[in-house]
């Protein structure tokens, strides 16, 4: 379906129609992206004022040594990766769930799926806002019905209380997310051959062997890209998070991003901010590298089959 | 037989209503803590519904606050961005589709790159060079940079569709005489269709929902978004409670009305193109 | 093929025309000088208005220069002037906080008005000594507001406010239940500045400071630590409510359901504004000395400007005996830079202003003496040390042990 440039007819004239096409974006991404990421990986090697980001004093490595035997920012670490696991699994579970509910006939269907998307649709500002408010310790509707349940003593809201901090920071982002989730596996599942599935119901597969035989090796890569996508957006998100608790308390919430952001803006401290982001991006890199790695395998794998 | 079915339909029912429910509560209760007076706030037990005397909160937070001006702006930004993405996004998409060049690996992993970086990290350089192009303080300034957050998502999907489009369409209307251009813009656009408004979807709420660039960027008080002033309540003695959230409300709102409207082609528009045959 | 080309045109119109229409929205048409003037009192309900009308009448007597008022939200303008400045750009006179101040001198961002501004020339009150860095003053203040204890006398059990720290835990104990709390300040990290604030009028009270005559940091010195012993102690009374953000508990007071806070003049001028009918007194905070923290929020000039004179010439009638008289009574409990008698009336209908002018002699700024510019970097090791102690159970000498060591290797550093 692609044309091979080398086929036009009008032989021997390079086409440069695609190089035109792609230009613009290229340059523009060039500009607005990829500049401020290469100044970002300089200021990480010096030590820079918000105040005077002109001034750079080059330290070298200094700010990645620092950070390597700091001790909260192991913990940093350990919280960017609870928060990331927690949300991939939780919104890509739910999100499964509930397309494959909203995928079976059902009368309303369609006014289901299109409620379902509405935290999605919401403004993370606002979600902030009354997630804060429902939180509340001492007034908020979720902090009474936990204690109804008896999921909390009352003495102390979700998001002030140094256990519960992340969880409640994390119900908040997987309610938010867990519709795109829905939306996607959703227009994935509508993928799936009719044909294969009823000849499995027919050939008397129940529910879950229909699942895995058919409906699963359909939308998996979908899913997994879902997955990726959904993890690299973890390591970046930063409204929720810092509208809610800025961190706290006492680090609990504390991701590779909010550690940037504080560095920058409180601590005023751009280079140390940017050997952070560094972290974060190389990170996500890795973590790209991983799954790509693992992907080829898995269709080598079943390519073999 | 039928009892089984009916009671294995019932608990979907149920489950949807419930998965329904949770998504729609937090909604609701921005509408209840907005129509609660100051004083029954702080009341114990919370009141469950809202208080309908208290209607009034919605007409007067547009005499107290500059609701309204924050509300153009957001809708200026986000349409912006979205046109823009769009019509930044469509060549190169089409160009990755249809010709095997050395781009494709590389736009691949571009896209994934450009998804990593988080805007809190490039918001210091990006101010400078905006700085340098005079875009300081300026919606535009805005819409440039949140359109060099979507592009690559929409280019990737715009791919996608275009890839689900038989090449001997383009090819009658070339032996007809179209220009290359004019077959992109004439006969594949359209073909395109659903996968434009799942584009469209998520540019505009890209530039809807944006904090850290509006907050960083712009420092006009008549410039601000809705996402910054409403921001700029957290800490903030003199509005009350109930003022916060009716804003909070109105800007939630027009955001999910978008989508109402367009979402019957979002899940088609999605992964069009991967759904072959 | 005809329809649908119209509507891709359609589409590049619309983008162009945002695009490009959002960049012809920002000219202005320009004949008087303008400045712009940023405050976050600006963005309060009530006195951001009356501040208004008082800047205009300075533009009013000036047939060349005009300040427009930015308002800028309290939490986030140090951060949004602080890279503008950085990016050679942002406004013209700007109303800082103290330690932002101290940042703003030492990063070079603001102007010496020595030149323009003569001692001699007013007479300003004793916290103007702390507009003097090295040799140079680098701003004016703009308002001085000091803490006391804030109480609802119905609220209060027995109608009186405590004579001292154990009183007070007894007091606040007495008057929680039924849904009001006897007390309440900041302990999250959400809200650092205010924590902070909080915080250091505790640690003061106890007679504490958390840098030595001799210019060492004595965060682990025996006073502070009882400062901080005395924060835990109402932390585990059950007195306040745990997390409220001060906008909700200044809120819960303003609907009578908080007895007691410790408040600056600027809140109780804003309850006393909005809210007259709330019963309302004021005491000297609890605590075994009077030493209390200060906040001085001084006018300065950005070295960006390419208005000097005409700053100048703003402060200097903002200096003027009637135009600071008025700018006090606009502010409510606060002082401005020189001393302004209250008027008699005043003084009956707010008999709690006498609490807070008479507490002008025992402010002392919430920053590290002799490390102005560090606090923000000092005050978060603190914070975080203090808030181990409130919830992750460490005893308080160690933390701040602990607090020490951080904070003596971080400013070493450097």
């Amino acid at each position: 379906m692609a044309i091979n440039l080398n086929n036009k007819s009008g032989a021997g004239r390079a086409d440069w129609t695609p190089y035109l096409f792609s230009a613009p974006v290229v340059l523009y991404l060039l500009i607005f992206q990829g500049y401020p990421l290469l100044q970002e990986l300089y200021l990480s090697f010096t030590s820079t004022s918000l105040l005077s980001p002109a001034k750079h004093v080059f330290v070298g490595l200094r700010n990645y040594s620092d950070l390597v035997e700091a001790a909260e920012f192991a913990r940093v670490l350990w919280t960017t990766f609870i928060y990331t696991v927690g949300c991939v699994v939780f919104s890509v579970s739910l999100g499964l769930g509930a397309a494959l509910l909203l995928n079976a006939p059902l009368r309303g269907r369609g006014l289901a799926r299109s409620l379902i998307t509405i935290p999605w649709a919401a403004p993370p500002v606002a979600v902030a806002l009354i997630f804060v408010w429902m939180f509340n310790g001492q007034y908020g509707v979720l902090h009474q019905a936990f204690q109804w349940v008896g999921l909390s003593d009352g003495m102390e809201g979700w998001l002030n209380d140094p256990a519960l901090a992340l969880t409640a920071v994390l119900v908040t982002t997987v309610w938010q997310i867990f519709p795109f989730a829905s939306v996607v596996i959703l227009s994935a599942l509508q993928g799936v051959s009719s044909e294969l599935r009823e000849a499995a119901v027919m050939d008397g597969a129940d529910r879950l062997s229909v699942f895995v035989a058919v409906v699963w090796p359909t939308i998996r890569p979908t899913v997994m890209l879902l997955t990726l996508f959904v993890t690299i957006w973890s390591l970046r998100r930063f409204d929720l998070i810092w509208l809610m608790t800025q961190g706290g308390p006492i680090g609990r919430t504390n991701t590779l991003v909010i550690e940037l952001y504080r560095r920058a803006f409180t601590f005023r401290e751009l280079g140390e901010a940017a050997a952070v982001g560094m972290v974060g991006l190389t990170t996500a890199l890795l973590i790209t590298i991983v799954y790509f790695w693992f992907n080829v395998r898995a269709e080598r794998a079943a390519g073999q089959k | 037989m039928n009892h089984s079915i009916d009671w294995r339909h019932s608990v979907r029912v149920m489950v949807v209503l419930a998965i329904l429910g949770l998504t729609a509560f937090p909604i609701y209760w921005m509408l209840v803590t907005a129509m609660t007076s100051s004083g029954n706030l702080f009341a114990s037990p919370t009141h469950l519904t809202p208080d309908l005397k208290q209607w009034p909160v919605f007409s007067k937070v547009f005499g107290e606050t500059p609701v309204a001006i924050w509300l153009k702006n957001s809708a200026l930004v986000a349409l912006g961005t979205t046109g823009l993405s769009l019509l930044l996004a469509v060549l190169p998409a089409y160009a990755l589709s249809r010709f095997r060049f050395a781009g494709v690996g590389l736009l691949g992993l571009g896209l994934f790159v450009t998804q990593m970086l988080p805007e809190a990290m490039l918001v210091v350089p990006l101010y400078a060079i905006f700085g340098q192009l005079s875009l300081l303080n300026t919606l535009t300034g805005l819409i440039l940079v949140n359109t060099a957050f979507t592009v690559p998502v929409i280019t990737w999907i715009l791919k996608g569709a275009i890839d689900g489009i038989p090449i001997d369409i383009e090819e009658a209307a070339s032996i007809d005489g179209c220009s290359r251009l004019g077959t992109v813009f004439n006969i594949v656009i359209p073909l395109i269709a659903p996968s434009l408004a799942a584009t469209a979807v998520i540019a505009f709420f890209h530039g809807w929902n944006e904090y850290v660039f509006a907050q960083t960027l712009i420092s006009d008080a008549h410039l601000h978004t809705a996402s910054v002033g409403l921001a700029g309540f957290v800490g903030e003695l003199s509005t009350p409670l109930h003022s916060v959230m009716a804003i909070g409300l109105m800007y939630t709102l027009p955001a999910v009305f978008f989508y109402l409207l367009v979402q019957r082609y979002v899940v088609a528009g999605m992964t069009a193109g991967s759904v072959k045959g | 093929m005809k329809r649908l080309s119209g509507f891709s045109v359609g589409v590049v119109a619309l983008a162009g025309a945002l695009v490009f229409g959002g960049a012809a929205m920002d000219a202005r048409a320009q004949s008087k000088e303008t400045l712009t003037f940023a405050a976050a009192t600006f963005a309060e309900a009530g006195r951001g208005d009356k501040l208004k009308v008082w800047i205009e009448k300075f533009n009013k007597s000036q047939a060349a220069i005009e300040v427009q008022p930015v308002a800028l939200p309290f939490s986030t303008l140090a951060k949004t002037v602080f890279t503008q400045m950085g990016g050679g750009a942002g406004p013209d006179l700007v109303r800082f906080d103290l330690n932002d101040y101290y940042a703003a001198v030492q990063a070079q961002r603001i102007l010496p008005i020595d030149d323009g501004i003569k001692e001699s020339d007013f007479k300003f009150s004793g916290p103007n000594k702390y507009m003097m860095v090295g040799a140079n003053r680098y701003g004016v203040p703009f308002e001085i507001s000091n803490y006391a204890l804030l109480y609802n006398p119905q609220l209060v059990k027995g109608g009186k406010p405590p004579a001292n720290f154990d009183e007070f835990i007894a007091l606040a104990k007495a008057s929680s239940g039924n849904g009001v709390f006897g007390y309440a300040y900041r302990a999250t990290m959400a809200e650092s500045n205010g924590f902070w604030q909080d915080l250091c009028n505790f640690v003061y009270g106890f007679d504490g400071r958390w840098s030595d005559a001799k210019g060492n940091l004595s965060i682990n010195s025996a006073k502070v630590v009882e400062g901080v012993v005395a924060y835990k102690k109402v932390y585990d009374a059950g007195v306040t409510p745990k997390g409220a953000d001060a906008s909700t508990y200044r809120r819960m007071f303003w609907e009578r359901k908080l007895a007691m806070e410790i408040d600056n003049g600027g809140v109780a001028g804003i309850f006393n504004q909005q809210a007259p009918e709330l019963p309302l007194a004021a005491a000297p905070s609890p605590f075994p000395t009077r030493a209390q923290g200060l906040i001085l929020a001084p006018i300065t000039i950005n070295a960006n400007t390419k208005h000097k004179a005409a700053a100048l010439t703003f402060m200097r009638w903002m200096l003027q005996p009637e135009n600071q008289r008025e700018l006090q009574g606009i502010l409510g409990a606060s002082s401005v830079a020189t001393v302004i008698e209250r008027t008699a009336e005043e003084s009956r209908q707010k008999p709690w202003l006498k609490i807070y002018d008479e507490q002008s002699a025992y402010g002392v700024p919430q920053l590290v003496q002799g490390f102005e510019a560090r606090t923000p970097e000092i005050q978060q090791v603190i914070l975080e040390q203090v808030l181990q102690v409130l919830q992750g159970g460490v005893e308080p000498q160690k933390a701040m042990d602990e607090a020490q060591r951080l904070a003596t290797a971080r400013v070493l550093r450097k």
